[in-house]
């Protein structure tokens, strides 16, 4: 699903955020992307859906050559990727129902479908009903979830989440996790990406570990674990 | 190979997405529409000062029509007046006229016989009473010539005159076209005028457009951005500040008509209280229904313009970050 082979990107100011970065995602695979802020996570998501090229090295996604596609098809591209965002980027000026059915409206559904495929997503993440309701009258877990639906709602076979449990009290965080799993479990590919460690802790998950721009090998990462643990 | 060109489209068959193109289309131009409705008074603001833009170039066309039909009757002033020699028999002035008339340049051949001459002259002159105590008729006869169409401008009656001047029975041709040069020279300025005053007045059209449709796309950017996130296409994403600005047109064309058409009653009355004077029942003509429909295409083209130059610039800088 995820294939980076030899990775690097250093930004036009000559800073260096990813180094030979190697690894892996199988298809229907979850895994978690852990490492401090500024060690590359951000990057690595926006090689992912190519907001960011890389300067060297080959990155395939869903079997497609990033490097070969061209700026037209991005968007194609991207409609294969759910993504779900931190601060949840919704559009708060619009309908929960509207926020969930933007890709489906960009897809060019007819209005029948959307609004089926639509109340599934939200019933899938426990909104149901919520539809006519404004993202600004919702709790940020419940916002969180919006972001959620919107990105499951065309069923794509790769989900990333950026930090999607940043603002979150622990149990809530628990329960967005517990969503993830879920669509893992129908053979949803998911790309985590958090700090949170104790979370990850408690899920048996295979974890990617970046420290400075570079992947860590498995025999690094008990170390870094127990040295991240202590703080 | 063929994953790679699935990416090219979307996932539906592909008469659903021909009949979903159109569906959409619709909904987008109708959603612009909404969009303007939602923020009557700036809509407004701008469809105002698109409509004062453009019913000025309007005006100006409505004022090269006027005079265009009143300096249509002069245009047939460019006549040419052959004067036959004296001593010409009957018989050679007729074949002359059978040559004139034969000429394909020629449109129309009067002739005045000497007679007639006399009695129009003293008809007008008022000299009427002492012309008869004349021995003999001074007066030649003549053959007023009327050019056809391609051959009525100065230059070309000109051309036509010194031609016309060496048949044999022509004694001299005289043209007055002095006159009808300097008026011509006078309407053909007025044009450039229009012209260019239109074109700038059409520059500022776009220019408003353009800049209304940038302000949108600010207000509108983060909607942009998880618009790109999600996957859509650049096309899907401008179409809608494309609406926008096609109904910008659409209204201020609309809007610049009607100023048009109570500029034109305004002047009116009062341009027939002139005509009245000099007898003439010349009234003002206004735009018709098909240059309205000019206008209005016109102005949504603007529109299209403005918006689509502003889009293409601002539209690309907006990435997901």
């Amino acid at each position: 699903m995820i294939q980076f082979e030899q990775v690097s990107k250093i930004y036009p100011g000559g800073q260096k955020a990813l180094t030979e970065v190697n690894f892996h995602l199988k298809q229907g695979e979850m895994a978690f992307l852990t490492g401090h802020s500024g060690a590359g996570k951000s990057t690595l998501l926006k090689l992912i859906t190519v907001i960011e090229r890389a300067s060297a090295g080959r990155v395939v996604i869903n079997g497609h050559d990033i490097a070969k596609i061209k700026a037209a098809h991005v968007p194609y591209l991207r409609r294969n990727i759910g993504m779900i965002f931190q601060n949840h980027h919704l559009l708060m000026d619009k309908s929960v129902f509207d926020n969930v059915a933007l890709p489906l409206v960009i897809e060019g559904f007819s209005h029948g479908e959307i609004r089926k495929r639509v109340a599934g997503a939200l019933d899938m993440v426990g909104l149901y009903g919520k539809e006519r309701h404004s993202p600004v009258m919702l709790s940020g877990g419940e916002q969180q979830r919006v972001g959620i639906a919107r990105a499951i709602v065309n069923k794509p076979p790769l989900l990333l989440a950026d930090e999607p449990t940043g603002n979150l009290d622990p149990k809530l965080s628990m329960d967005i996790l517990r969503l993830f799993e879920t669509f893992n479990d129908a053979g949803t590919s998911v790309l985590i990406a958090t700090h949170d460690l104790g979370l990850i802790a408690r899920m048996k998950y295979r974890t990617l570990t970046l420290k400075q721009g570079r992947m860590l090998g498995a025999q690094e990462l008990d170390s870094v674990h127990a040295a991240l643990g202590g703080e | 190979m063929s994953r790679r060109a699935k990416l090219t489209h979307s996932k539906l068959p592909i008469s659903g997405r021909i009949l979903m193109f159109f569906i959409r289309h619709l909904q987008q131009a109708m959603a612009s529409m909404g969009e303007l409705w939602r923020t009557p008074v700036s809509s407004l603001m701008t469809m105002a000062v698109l409509g004062v833009s453009l019913s000025l170039p309007a005006a100006l066309q409505v004022l090269v029509k006027n005079a265009e039909t009143v300096t249509q009757s002069w245009n047939s002033a460019a006549e040419i007046s052959l004067f036959v020699e004296d001593n010409r028999s009957e018989q050679s002035i007729q074949s002359l006229l059978a040559r004139l008339r034969g000429n394909a340049r020629i449109a129309e051949v009067k002739y005045i016989s000497r007679a007639e001459a006399l009695e129009e002259f003293q008809h007008l002159s008022g000299f009427g009473e002492a012309l008869s105590y004349l021995d003999t008729n001074p007066l030649p006869s003549v053959v007023v010539v009327t050019p056809s169409g391609k051959y009525s401008t100065p230059a070309r009656a000109r051309e036509l005159l010194a031609q016309l001047e060496r048949e044999p029975e022509v004694s001299f041709g005289r043209l007055d076209i002095e006159w009808l040069e300097r008026l011509q020279a006078m309407v053909r300025l007025l044009e450039r005028t229009v012209l260019a005053i239109a074109a700038l007045l059409v520059l500022a059209v776009v220019l408003v457009i353009g800049n209304t449709i940038r302000l949108a796309i600010m207000n509108r950017r983060t909607e942009i951005e998880v618009m790109k996130l999600v996957g859509a296409t650049e096309a899907f994403i401008q179409r809608p500040f494309l609406y926008t600005g096609i109904w910008y047109g659409v209204i201020g064309g609309v809007l610049a008509w009607s100023i048009i058409n109570l500029l034109v009653w305004y002047l009116d009355s009062a341009l027939g209280e002139l005509l009245g004077l000099y007898g003439s029942q010349l009234s003002m003509q206004s735009l018709s229904f098909a240059e309205l429909l000019q206008l209005v295409l016109l102005a949504s083209f603007l529109g299209w313009l403005g918006s689509y130059l502003s889009v293409r610039q601002h539209l690309r800088a907006i990435e997901p970050a």
